[in-house]
């Protein structure tokens, strides 16, 4: 591209978005002349180099904006919603017609007449309409009637302005690839004045200069592509330092240790100034948010104050990118149902108008960033209820979730509370992808709400995505890195933790729980190369689904600088990077949400938890592994049951636990279960759990099912297991050894024998 | 011979330049009146400013009432860019002491003949 047009569009872009701005603010504040100044000079800057660029389609439509906005500015024509909105819609034909521009070299073939006619008939001022009227007999009172009429007549037209536009608009928005935009925004870098001072070329001080360094000489504009190049040849430089440390590490000489440990140093600096050049105050992504919030308040008949705090706060610009997305939806979300319409408000003796508030602060190495609305909360009971309806949750969890662990079930896939599907933040997109896009990055986001008053939405994030924490692990031979945001253990796979195959998917038993496993080899279908004898566990979180990975063994943490993969790679979802280890080997970085899904880890929620069920009743059922004992507390003894005998763990609030015939029951499942306090079978004292919480051993035979109260569950165990009879005692078969301590077992069945002999007569 | 630029457009000032060194002249140049009259406190009179009208912080009518209150600025010719839409505007700048306007947009050619009229090329 002709390297002038490329710079009328960089500079218009800026232009546009300082317009966009400062119209926003002009309806907030609509007598002030400087914002006025300000969005004329935008305008006319773009229409005064339209003629030497042969740009006739744009100039046209800048020009009638001028046009309108000098009579707006002289004070011909009064400032109002419908010139704000016909405003704002020629930016946007404006910057549809850049778009083209950047793409083909033309300004397109679009037809913007209707808008530039618009705008032409804006330039009468509304009290002209009402002249002709004047005559009449009650000139003063028809006036302002008239008046009004004007802008409610013309504010049905802007809708259709930027809807012509559409097409174009959107286009470089659903561009895939990012890279391919010829113009990229620069950022400023901002130098440190000691440092220009210090540069040979800059001239000696000259002491007259009348107002001192200016802004322009202590920055300059770098093209973004250098400085991503930039950023890899530090990495680079970074990952050859690590080299040469390793190898210096055993030579004797004292000047090559001393010169390493400098280069060491150096490099370090060197790679976190460079961190510091790509960084961008997050403003860059919120100063194009007070206009969606507008159109969308609009649209939906609200007032909304859109405010910000800290947006000074600086990212690394490929961060600021991959939240811009999430960030706005959530925008959206907040608008359309955070905040509640004026008549609502007003009812709940609040300001009509209502407040967002962006925040941004870092904290513990992250940036965290909260959308704080003033609106209705949301409510806990429609979550629940649609969670349930869904089958996201089961009834019984649902009756012990916290407030905050409903509200978040927002982020579940399958979840849309919108009664009516909006095209708002109903598109299609949901909360649930959202979430997958922040913890794409490594970060997390989660919501919490005051009803009545407040909801928070709060996303925290890494600072950068060039360097990340990971583990690095072996399998086969090969290194591979973990992002440790994924990782949540690391387990040796011995004889106490076995694989097993449920519904031909292999799972581990993880305290009580059952943790779905791939094998890193079989995914990556990895053959060559020997497994080694021991295996290791890394479990894993992709979003909601935990699941275990199977690899030969665990290296060490590091902080590694990511490459990007060669075009060959990329298809595959598996990796999300590599990196050079200091011993001068490639490892590539696993993408888990990718390699989960590869491994076809993620079903629904939904249908893990029916496998998750499932997979429990046959591993009870078949009585496949006889020699497993669940191990739990109870009355402030060790004891344990056969694991065939438990049908499932529940837990249960206090509250549930109602009285019928004598007896405690809690609704289960559709039926009455009655309980049986374990402790008071076997003749202790009843412990009470502190939380409220019930832990309960479901016992079913003959379709009947009986809760058995405990104080919670231990662990799982394996293995030949010595029986000692020891005493008779009701309910209990003997004691053994059970990992180095003495442990009760159970007879589940003589237990409810004595205990509810009439339920299974 | 040097020329002073001064334009809020970056886009402008990379085609004015262009045009001005085609005709013979270094150029420097300034993204609103103040600078302007910084970059004059640094380097000098240059021999011609070819100065846009609408700039934020110090617009090009204020750029002209300062440089001209400057003493020794008699060599220095000033040209006012401006667009039709200002046409009101160039008297109160020829008042103040510009000696040509230009209207935008302009050639390499229109802007040689006002440079003849200025008597600053043959």
């Amino acid at each position: 591209m002709n390297e002038l047009l490329n710079e009328f569009l960089v500079e218009s872009y800026e232009n546009m978005d300082q317009y966009e701005g400062s119209l926003i603010e002009l309806e907030k504040d609509p007598t002030s002349k400087k914002l006025v100044s300000a969005i004329f000079r935008t305008l006319h800057t773009v229409k005064g180099t339209c003629g030497f660029l042969g740009l006739s389609r744009l100039e046209a439509i800048a020009h009638a904006g001028e046009n309108l906005l000098s009579l707006v500015r002289d004070g011909v024509v009064s400032f109002n919603q419908a010139i704000a909105s016909a405003l704002l819609a020629t930016g946007d034909a404006v910057r549809a017609i850049l778009a083209q521009l950047e793409k083909t070299e033309t300004e397109g073939d679009l037809d913007y007449s209707e808008l530039v006619a618009l705008l032409v008939s804006l330039q009468k001022p509304a009290a002209e309409g009402a002249a002709s009227v004047a005559e009449s007999a009650h000139p003063t009172k028809a006036a302002p009637t008239e008046a009004r009429a004007v802008p409610v007549e013309a504010e049905a037209v802007p809708v259709k302005a930027p809807v012509k536009a559409a097409p174009a608009t959107k286009a470089p928005a659903a561009d895939p690839k990012p890279e391919s935009k010829a113009v990229k925004a620069p950022v400023e870098v901002p130098v440190e004045a000691s440092a220009a001072k210090a540069q040979p070329t800059a001239k000696a001080p000259e002491g007259d200069s009348p107002s001192g360094s200016k802004a322009s000489d202590s920055t300059v504009r770098v093209n973004v592509e250098l400085l991503d190049r930039l950023m890899n040849l530090v990495g680079e430089l970074v990952l050859t330092r690590n080299q040469i440390v390793q190898l210096t590490g055993s030579l004797e000489s004292v000047p090559m240790q001393a010169a390493c440990h400098r280069l060491n140093h150096i490099t370090t600096e060197l790679q976190d100034r460079m961190m510091k050049t790509r960084v961008q105050p997050i403003d860059a992504l919120w100063s194009k948010l007070p206009r969606t919030v507008r159109d969308l308040a609009q649209l939906c008949g609200k007032q909304i104050r859109l405010e910000t705090e800290g947006a000074e706060t600086e990212l690394d610009r490929t961060v600021i990118e991959a939240i811009k997305d999430p960030m706005t939806h959530l925008l959206r979300n907040s608008v359309d149902h955070g905040v509640e319409s004026p008549e609502e408000r007003r009812a709940a003796g609040k300001n009509p108008e209502g407040r967002i508030l962006l925040r941004a602060f870092h904290a513990a190495g992250l940036v965290t960033i909260e959308i704080i609305d003033d609106g209705g909360g949301i409510k806990v009971e429609r979550v629940k209820a649609r969670a349930l309806e869904r089958n996201l949750i089961t009834p019984e969890k649902a009756a012990t979730m916290s407030q905050q662990e409903v509200v978040n079930l927002i982020f579940q896939a399958g979840f849309s509370t919108a009664e009516k599907v909006s095209n708002i933040s109903g598109r299609g997109v949901g909360m649930d992808v959202v979430k997958t896009q922040i913890e794409k990055i490594g970060g997390m986001v989660d919501m919490s709400t005051e009803v009545g008053k407040s909801t928070t939405c709060r996303i925290k994030i890494p600072l950068t995505l060039a360097i990340i924490p990971v583990v690095i692990v072996g399998c086969r031979g090969d290194r591979f890195a973990i992002p440790q945001t994924n990782l949540l253990e690391v387990i040796r796979l011995d004889k106490n933790l076995m694989v097993e195959t449920v519904h031909e998917t292999p799972v581990v038993r993880l305290r009580g729980n059952l943790l779905p496993i791939v094998f890193l080899d079989s995914v990556l279908a990895i053959k060559t190369g020997e497994r080694e004898e021991t295996q290791h566990l890394v479990v894993l979180q992709a979003g909601d689904r935990h699941f275990g990975l199977v690899v030969d063994t665990i290296h060490e943490a590091e902080e590694i600088v990511v490459k990007p993969l060669g075009r060959a790679l990329t298809a595959v979802s598996c990796f999300a990077g590599a990196t050079i280890l200091g011993d001068g080997h490639v490892a590539l970085i696993l993408d888990i949400f990718g390699l989960g899904s590869r491994a076809a880890m993620f079903q629904s929620t939904r249908a893990a938890n029916a496998f998750e069920e499932e997979a429990k009743a046959q591993g009870v059922g078949t009585g496949a592994l006889l020699n497993e004992l669940l191990v739990f507390h109870v009355g402030g003894i060790r004891a344990a049951m056969p694991l065939d005998m438990v049908s499932r763990l529940e837990e249960f609030s206090r509250e549930q636990i109602e009285e019928a015939a004598g007896r405690q029951v809690i609704q289960y499942g559709g039926s009455i279960m009655p309980l049986i306090s374990l402790s008071r079978a076997l003749g202790f004292d009843e412990t009470k759990s502190s939380d409220g919480r019930v832990q309960t051993i479901v016992y079913a035979r003959n379709g009947r099912a009986v809760g058995l109260v405990i104080d919670g569950v231990e662990e799982i165990v394996r293995g030949n297991i010595e029986v000692q009879p020891a005493g008779r005692r009701s309910g209990v078969l003997g004691s053994a050894v059970i990992g180095k301590q003495i442990t009760e077992l159970i007879d589940a069945q003589d237990l409810v024998r004595t205990h509810a002999s009439d339920l299974f007569e | 011979m040097r020329a002073l630029i001064i334009d809020d457009s970056r886009t402008m000032r990379i085609i004015i330049s262009k045009i001005v060194r085609e005709i013979g002249f270094e150029t420097g140049d300034a993204g609103d009146g103040q600078e302007g009259l910084n970059w004059i406190a640094e380097n000098g009179f240059p021999e011609l400013v070819c100065c846009d009208w609408n700039m934020p912080e110090m617009n090009g009518l204020e750029f002209v009432q300062h440089a001209r209150a400057m003493p020794g600025n008699e060599a220095m010719h000033i040209m006012m860019i401006t667009t039709e839409s200002e046409a009101d505007n160039v008297m109160a700048a020829l008042e103040a002491g510009a000696n040509e306007y230009l209207m935008k947009p302009f050639t390499k050619e229109s802007i040689q003949d006002k440079l003849s009229i200025l008597g600053l090329v043959p």
